[in-house]
């Protein structure tokens, strides 16, 4: 193979380094501008590096942290895309960064978190080892079109795999369950147990739950959240596959939905690289989040804890994340609509607001849209302060707090990105 | 007496993408804030025709293909006759972006299906396929249907949709597209507007950010329901702020 491209991409690196520019997309964009097959021709060059991709709606950066922590505790030499670095680019980079000139890479696995409209053509250049899917909810609309788009682009790229490519889905999910059936590959499933949450709750952060199969009404038997569930299609009986739960495992985080995380890192490192649970729970223990998703964060003295809440699922996950650590809490809401977070803010009327207004100490909204935000608050009866300006939104919420008491920021990804540079003073992307 | 209205949403759980809820929340609160009781009526796949026939607004919000589907299938030809008749008597209706394509004559898919809709206006939707790219974005329109309530009311939302909907008799344009696409991106139509129906691409969702459009409709609901009825007024200075910002974004 030619030497040009990862030579171009590796001086482009070094430029921007220089430069102060991320460096995260750039190179891998210039060297898929000189040779279009760069990462094909890389990855074919080191067939016993193993790839794992990591997709789906929410969980995807949290996911690649643990893979990556737990198959380093274990002695596997890894590395992974830089996070919001998802597209085909940012892993032509990454495979870039890691290569000699001659294309060789001296690592064991390499996790990647993959965008879900780029699935399809990042399967297609990498041909993976093994591939994730936890989820997949209605988000960025105004980006990816419709959800089952996704859905379908994921069926017709995953059917066009070599038939041992392990594929370990998320099983709770009707969508992701019949795309696994259909993709005669190597496919395991994770899920979790019977969930609490009924049939009968409706909420409007679903969007399966109809038979992928016969389009009928599907009977949830018991939902975790959003359309995640023990389900059966009362026409042609299409249900749940066999699925895997590790439930001795600690789960480190806030939340329930952080189970499926784990469970599906947990079955794929099981079945897959002989980790054992007693190692996978060695490293769970010692795990901090990655930034923003849950985030402890010291400032002026105060306890402020970022959680990423982007679209329905993961803004509902959130609230109720919230309301399990603490029953009155402070909380700030900061929503913006530039691109990384989707320009089309109509989602915010799909979250279920009601029980955080009615238990929320404070609330205090911030943002690019903090007036739509406001409205959300508004037609549920709440109170609420408007801030336009985030940095006074920030420190006003936190004059409110009393000693000991936490500032819950949930943000959307920009607004995250944002929020943590005022509290630590540096900016990360 | 306590005036009530029943706010009959069809097919809540597939023609609800883009945050659709909103409207319906809106309603509620608007009347709940003046002391009007509403009940929310959910119009599933199978229901009955006498469900129908009692609501005194009606919604129904935007959907994906897949699901459009299942809603065609399931809307009978009594169905359609009877919806035909609540919106020719008057009764206000909004209906977003496929719900509003569904009330046309037909869908052209990007691949030459055609999809027949309902019938009950004289529109039709196609698909261009090929390159032509999704009308997405931010979209301010004026409404042009003389109603004193909501005439010249400009109006906020937000567009996504691959069809081109074409309307039979012009003057029956909901607005007139200040920013943004529109109807089609061409005739700078946007929406349809008959008697007390909208039809409209405009999500955002709609209403919490154009409180008068929702006033408009409870309002006509409240008048064919109980005759003349003066709305109190709410304090709107929220909902307007949340408009303007993007008024101005938008230039």
């Amino acid at each position: 193979m030619s030497l040009i491209p990862i030579l171009s991409g590796k001086t482009v690196s070094f430029a921007s380094k220089l430069s102060g520019r991320s460096g995260s997309t750039w190179p891998g964009h210039v060297a898929l501008s000189v040779d279009s097959n760069i990462v094909k021709k890389i990855t074919r060059k080191n067939p016993n590096l193993k790839i794992i991709l990591v997709a789906g709606t929410n969980g995807k950066t949290t996911t690649s942290k643990m893979l990556s922590e737990i198959l380093e505790a274990n002695g596997k030499k890894v590395f992974s895309n830089q996070e919001g670095a998802n597209l085909l680019n940012g892993i032509a980079s990454s495979l870039i960064s890691r290569s000699n000139p001659f294309g060789k890479i001296k690592y064991d696995v390499a996790v990647f978190e993959t965008d879900e409209n780029s699935l399809p053509i990042i399967l297609e250049n990498t041909k993976p080892f093994a591939i994730i899917l936890l989820n997949l909810f209605r988000d960025q609309l105004d980006r990816y079109g419709e959800v089952n788009i996704i859905a379908d682009k994921w069926k017709k790229a995953l059917e066009n795999l070599p038939k041992d490519t392990l594929l370990i889905s998320n099983g709770d999910d009707p969508m992701l369950s019949f795309i696994s059936a259909k993709s005669g590959l190597n496919s395991f499933n994770f899920g979790l147990p019977k969930g609490k949450a009924s049939n009968s709750k409706q909420t409007s952060d679903v969007d399966f739950l109809y038979c992928p199969n016969c389009s009928t009404k599907l009977d949830f038997e018991s939902r975790t959240y959003s359309h995640l569930g023990k389900f059966k299609c009362p026409k042609c009986n299409f249900t749940n596959p066999l699925i895997y739960s590790f439930d001795s495992l600690s789960n480190p985080l806030l939340g329930e939905y952080n189970r499926y995380n784990i469970n599906a890192a947990a079955l794929l490192l099981t079945e897959d690289f002989g980790i054992g649970l007693e190692a996978i729970e060695l490293s769970l223990r010692n795990f901090s989040p990655a930034f923003g998703r849950q985030e402890k964060i010291k400032f002026k003295n105060k306890n402020v804890f970022v959680m990423l809440s982007k679209n329905p699922a993961s803004f509902n996950q959130s609230i109720e994340a919230v309301l399990s650590k603490e029953k009155s809490p402070n909380v700030l809401l900061v929503l913006n609509d530039r691109i990384p977070d989707g320009r089309d803010v109509s989602w915010i009327w799909d979250i279920d607001v009601e029980e955080l207004v009615k238990k929320a100490k404070s609330i205090t909204v911030s943002g690019d849209r903090c007036f739509d935000m406001g409205l959300r608050i508004k037609y549920s009866d709440g109170k609420f302060e408007v801030k336009e300006n985030l940095e006074q939104a920030i420190n006003h919420a936190i004059l409110k707090l009393k000693t000991g008491q936490t500032l819950y920021i949930l943000a959307t990804y920009s607004a995250m990105l944002e929020t943590r540079k005022i509290l630590t003073g540096r900016k990360i992307l | 007496m306590k005036q009530k209205l029943i706010i009959g949403w069809l097919y809540p759980d597939l023609m609800s993408t883009y945050g659709d809820r909103g409207n319906i929340i809106t309603l509620q609160k608007r009347c709940e804030w003046r002391g009007i009781e509403t009940e929310v009526k959910r119009l599933d796949v199978g229901f009955d025709n006498k469900q129908l026939a009692i609501c005194d607004l009606l919604f129904m919000g935007g959907a994906q293909d897949t699901q459009q589907n299942i809603v065609s299938h399931d809307f009978s030809a009594k169905k359609t006759a009877l919806l035909k008749e609540l919106i020719e008597s008057g009764t206000p209706g909004l209906y977003i972006c496929g719900a509003y394509q569904f009330l046309g004559k037909y869908y052209k898919e990007a691949n030459g299906n055609k999809i027949p809709g309902l019938g009950i206006l004289d529109l039709y939707t196609e698909n261009p396929g090929g390159n032509s790219p999704r009308l997405i974005g931010n979209t301010a329109i004026k409404i042009l249907n003389t109603e004193y309530l909501i005439h010249n009311t400009i109006l906020v939302g937000f567009e996504n949709h691959g069809g081109r909907t074409y309307i039979a008799d012009k003057n029956l344009a909901f607005g007139k597209v200040i920013k943004g696409f529109g109807n089609n991106g061409k005739d700078k139509t946007e929406g349809i507007m008959y008697k007390n129906s909208i039809g409209t691409y405009l999500h955002g969702p709609i209403l919490p950010k154009n409180p008068k459009l929702a006033d408009f409709l409870i309002q006509k609901a409240l008048e064919k329901k109980y005759g003349k009825s003066k709305l109190k007024h709410l304090d709107d200075s929220l909902e307007n702020k949340a408009r303007e910002i993007i008024l101005k974004r938008m230039g």
